[in-house]
């Protein structure tokens, strides 16, 4: 991941790496893109320039080393600098200000006592997705690195440029929130909390 | 850790410290180390019911996050016109 040591790689070695290290995580990566962006055409041209920049910097990565969270790391930022500055649908959520209304790392963990897993376990795609989907795109963010591509805290931070601790507490509360949409579907479905006691 | 019944009459049913306890819960969901995490988490799990409950509900939410989230498939030719790209650009 570190940008600071430099190498020169042949023409022959850079095309090992993008070939070998790079492509293999294509699907991830679009995957990612649509996620954030939500329209094919953006996250066609998120990935393509995520593509061109890792090419273009490919002295900077350490050939063996993690090249899924370096590729990620770059999308995000490609995404931060460039769409999400160009997008006319703002974000709904600034998640710095709900960061430092909830007081930062100190997050109180409470219970949810009223969704229960099995009527988790027994909701549609459609309807995780869609949860997930109308998360605001920070919280967004850390569930799909954690829960879809399976990154560590540690990865996290690096990827998100953010410390640990704030890895740990954004994740709880993007949970939470996600957490309180699929309560109202299993709500909706009949799940209440009275008739699951049995 | 594989007992799922919801209630179990050996369980405290309030929690000493909840946020102490959720923490380390979700740490060790999410695959953290943590020292003697496998002996807390037992403990936990058999003699503390929101404990019980909060890691049975965490880990519902991550397993079908990760199994039930519809894909997106790659679209034709992405893979290619990015080939031609650092083709074009070398």
């Amino acid at each position: 991941m570190s940008e600071v040591q430099r190498r020169k790689y042949s023409q022959e070695e850079r095309s090992t790496i993008f070939d070998g290290e790079f492509m293999p995580h294509i699907d991830s990566m679009y995957n990612f893109a649509f996620r954030l962006t939500f329209d094919e055409d953006d996250a066609k041209d998120l990935v393509q320039d995520t593509y061109m920049k890792a090419f273009r910097f490919i002295n900077s990565f350490e050939q063996g080393t993690n090249a899924k969270a370096w590729l990620f790391r770059i999308l995000k930022n490609s995404f931060i600098n460039d769409y999400r500055k160009k997008s006319k649908k703002p974000a709904t959520v600034d998640y710095q200000e709900v960061e430092t209304f909830y007081n930062s790392d100190d997050v109180d963990y409470q219970s949810t006592s009223d969704l229960r897993a099995e009527s988790v376990r027994d909701m549609l795609g459609d309807e995780i997705s869609n949860a997930l989907n109308g998360l605001a795109v920070d919280f967004r963010t850390v569930i799909i690195l954690a829960d879809l591509e399976g990154f560590t805290y540690e990865e996290m931070a690096k990827i998100l440029d953010i410390p640990i601790g704030t890895v740990r507490s954004r994740l709880h509360r993007a949970r939470n929130l996600l957490k309180d949409t699929l309560k109202g579907y299993a709500q909706s479905m009949g799940y209440g909390r009275d008739e699951e006691e049995d | 850790m594989e007992n799922n019944d919801a209630s179990s009459p050996e369980r405290k049913l309030q929690c000493s410290d909840v946020s102490k306890c959720f923490q380390l819960l979700e740490r060790i969901l999410d695959g953290e180390h943590v020292e003697g995490g496998n002996e807390m988490l037992q403990e936990k799990l058999d003699k503390c019911q929101p404990c019980f409950a909060h890691f049975h509900l965490e880990q519902a939410i991550r397993e079908v996050l990760k199994t039930k989230c519809t894909k997106q498939p790659l679209p034709d030719k992405l893979a290619e016109s990015i080939r031609q790209m650092i083709q074009d650009a070398r």
